[in-house]
């Protein structure tokens, strides 16, 4: 058979697709050996959406967390998938973003080849089919939304694959909280405002009761022909104002705050070499 | 214990007014024993362009070798100097290309855009997540305590001086606290026109 | 195993010719022909769609391509071959992006789509592309029209014409052409161009009209074209 490897040729041959395991046989020795293997950042997350009479809104909070820390404050967890289809992500982070990118470049090329926008059923099979070939080990539970020729739709798409088309749906570890705003003050045929109150409640719910969600809310709507984006929409909880102001003074390093909480001992350059730019 | 832990190392990098900063500790440790006071793990990636990288060093040094040979492979094929933001997102994709069998590293970025000297910084997990920040991106051994300091120390638009002051105090102070990192610091102050590259004075236990 | 056996169709001549490329060349000189001009604020690309018989329907048949929103491609010559590259481009421009978070630049697509047309000039069991691609587009505040051939090889014009009659095409543009030419203007040049071997009469169902500037690539519609030969007239 004539093979002539046009991915190869396209991508060069150092750069391999796909991922790469040639880690994998060290690390889990390192494994066996007692230590533990470190965890990737999550997104612990709020992430609703919700069906209105004339489109879709998704909504999220923006915590970051790794662990019991708080990395990220206001990260963007609502993914652009194309001009018509948006994915909010929780799970792990990493997996959110690069699996919404990869969707996303993916219906760009449908829309390219096809001539016309991509539907959001077609960003729903992409994905499911992604996350079931990975078996659960790609971690990204997402809240699918949009509006395309058939109208408006929402789905959701759990880490292994499977999915649910509702009229208004949760995910992430602060869902049940926002469920319970969702099961509590849902209604057919809501206007934009009402369904931007709703989801904004929702959110909020999962901001204050979950500790993997918090600051912000992040809300876009989704309507036949346009997309408006509020960043964040509302802010829950604001960073507090700090009392003090613990300035050192430029170029010295004796003490200027005679704030004791910050002892520290001065400040000496040991080597100092000033490279110029031409 | 886990192996982020193994060798030791805090990074953390700062924005100032037209300006950045990134700085690292110089430990080189295996677990409690220190082998090396005199360790690199800020590597620049170009001319006003730096990655710091805690984690276990034997993948510092592979994942810094890769990574300078892709950046000049891009320098050379594109005639032009990588941006900070183009640098992350490759930086990214290496890391989520081993998903499944990482290297052990969370990657701090610093630096300034070669064409618009637009301050940046960012920082990645170890699968490449990427997260970028408008003050200060902080990872290593001693996390907690640097976004401790950071938090209290950090405020918007300082010039160099004043940056350079915040950082270090940052990283000294944190690092005092964190048995794995620390045996001195360096900072490095990114300017439109310089580079300042300082050496700190830490305490040595 | 058949690998074994399958050489390289192009192969070198005696006299140091590679054959099959100039046959490949000779292909896209006999086919429709197509114009690309720069001006300062875009680019533009006109191709002729004429068919051999009127019972064709002729709003199917494309020449022109989008490749990203800030780039699009016409051809002179193969039109299956032309498909292929349109996939292949597309296909580069968003592995690009997906690896750099940035639009590809017009000069890396046109080296990558030229790297794969050099690649069937010396694999095995293929032949070259039986066309040259015009390619427009726009980045960083910066119009670009390159021409890709068969062999590989690319250049940057300021405005050309390839295929059927395009020594006539490129005469006539050499005249026309100046450095200050608006976007309207060169539409114009570009249709003039295009109707200088044209046989028979031009409407906006038989050629395609394609501009490029900083608001991205895009084809200009039917009532446009309309528009356009009518002032023509």
């Amino acid at each position: 058979m004539v093979s002539l490897a046009v991915d190869n040729m396209l991508v060069g041959k150092d750069e391999p697709k796909g991922f790469l395991f040639e880690n994998c046989r060290r690390n889990a020795f390192m494994a066996k050996q007692g230590v533990t293997l470190p965890k990737a950042r999550s997104t612990g997350t709020t992430i609703v959406g919700v069906i209105f009479n004339e489109g879709v809104v998704l909504g999220a909070d923006t915590r970051a967390t790794g662990g019991s820390i708080v990395c990220d404050l206001n990260c963007e967890k609502i993914h652009y998938i194309a001009d018509n289809v948006y994915c909010c992500g929780a799970g792990t982070a990493a997996d959110t973003e690069f699996t919404t990118r990869m969707v996303s470049s993916k219906m760009e090329l449908l829309k390219l080849r096809t001539g016309r926008e991509g539907r959001v059923i077609s960003a729903l099979r992409m994905l499911k089919q992604y996350l079931f070939r990975y078996q659960g080990h790609v971690s990204a539970a997402l809240v699918l939304g949009g509006v395309d020729v058939t109208g408006p739709a929402l789905y959701t798409v759990y880490p292994h694959g499977s999915t649910d088309k509702l009229p208004y749906v949760t995910m992430g570890s602060g869902s049940l909280a926002a469920m319970s705003v969702f099961e509590d003050g849902y209604k057919v045929g809501m206007n934009e405002e009402e369904a931007k109150k709703l989801v904004r409640d929702a959110i909020r719910a999962g901001i204050v009761n979950d500790l993997g969600s918090g600051s912000n809310v992040d809300i876009t709507v989704i309507k036949q022909g346009s997309v408006q984006q509020f960043r964040p929409y509302e802010v829950i909880c604001k960073k507090s104002e700090r009392q003090g102001d613990y300035t050192f003074p430029a170029g010295t390093t004796a003490v200027k705050s005679s704030h004791d909480m910050v002892p520290f001992s001065a400040l000496r350059v040991t080597d100092e070499e000033v490279m110029e730019i031409s | 214990m886990s192996i982020l832990e193994y060798n030791g190392a805090s990074i953390v990098a700062m924005k100032g007014k037209n300006c950045v900063a990134i700085a690292a500790d110089k430990r080189l440790g295996i677990r409690f024993q220190t082998v090396s006071c005199d360790f690199q793990k800020i590597f620049p990636m170009g001319k006003k362009l730096f990655i710091g990288l805690p984690g276990l060093a034997t993948d510092v040094q592979t994942f810094a070798n890769e990574l300078k040979f892709h950046t000049n492979l891009y320098n050379l094929s594109e005639s032009r100097e990588i941006s900070p933001k183009v640098f992350l997102s490759m930086v990214s994709n290496f890391l989520y290309q081993r998903r499944f069998g990482p290297y052990f590293i969370e990657p701090v970025i610093a630096g300034l855009d070669p064409k618009t000297d637009e301050p940046f910084i960012a920082s990645t997990d170890l699968i490449g997540c990427p997260m970028v920040t408008d003050d200060f991106v902080v990872a290593g051994t001693c996390l907690e305590q640097l976004y401790g300091m950071c938090e209290t120390l950090y405020k918007p638009d300082m010039q160099p001086d004043e940056l350079f002051e915040c950082i270090s105090q940052s990283l000294l102070n944190a690092q005092d606290r964190d048995a794995y990192s620390g045996w001195g610091g360096v900072v490095y102050v990114i300017e439109p026109n310089k580079i300042t590259k300082r050496e700190l004075k830490a305490r040595m236990d | 195993m058949s690998e074994r056996y399958s050489f390289s169709l192009t192969t070198f001549s005696p006299s140091g010719k590679l054959v099959q490329i100039e046959y490949a060349i000779a292909a896209v000189a006999a086919g429709a022909p197509s114009i690309g001009i720069k001006s300062k604020t875009g680019v533009v690309l006109a191709a002729e769609k004429k068919t051999k018989s009127i019972l064709y329907d002729d709003t199917t048949i494309t020449k022109m391509e989008m490749i990203t929103k800030h780039c699009g491609m016409t051809y002179s010559g193969m039109g299956p071959d032309f498909r292929l590259l349109v996939r292949n481009a597309r296909k580069i421009a968003q592995q690009y992006f997906m690896k750099y978070n940035e639009e590809i630049p017009v000069s890396q697509l046109v080296q990558r789509v030229a790297n794969v047309m050099q690649e069937y000039t010396h694999s095995g069991g293929v032949r070259p592309f039986g066309v040259s691609l015009l390619v427009a587009g726009f980045d960083q505040e910066t119009p670009y029209l390159v021409q890709c051939d068969p062999s590989g090889a690319y250049f940057a014009w300021k405005a050309t014409a390839m295929g059927k009659n395009h020594v006539n095409g490129k005469t006539f543009l050499e005249k026309r052409y100046n450095a200050d030419l608006e976007l309207e203007d060169a539409v114009h040049t570009a249709i003039l161009t295009l109707k200088e071997g044209f046989e028979g009469q031009m409407t906006e169902d038989n050629i395609e009209i394609g501009i490029c500037t900083g608001d991205g690539f895009r084809k200009l519609n039917r009532t446009e074209i309309k528009d356009y030969l009518a002032a023509l007239n």
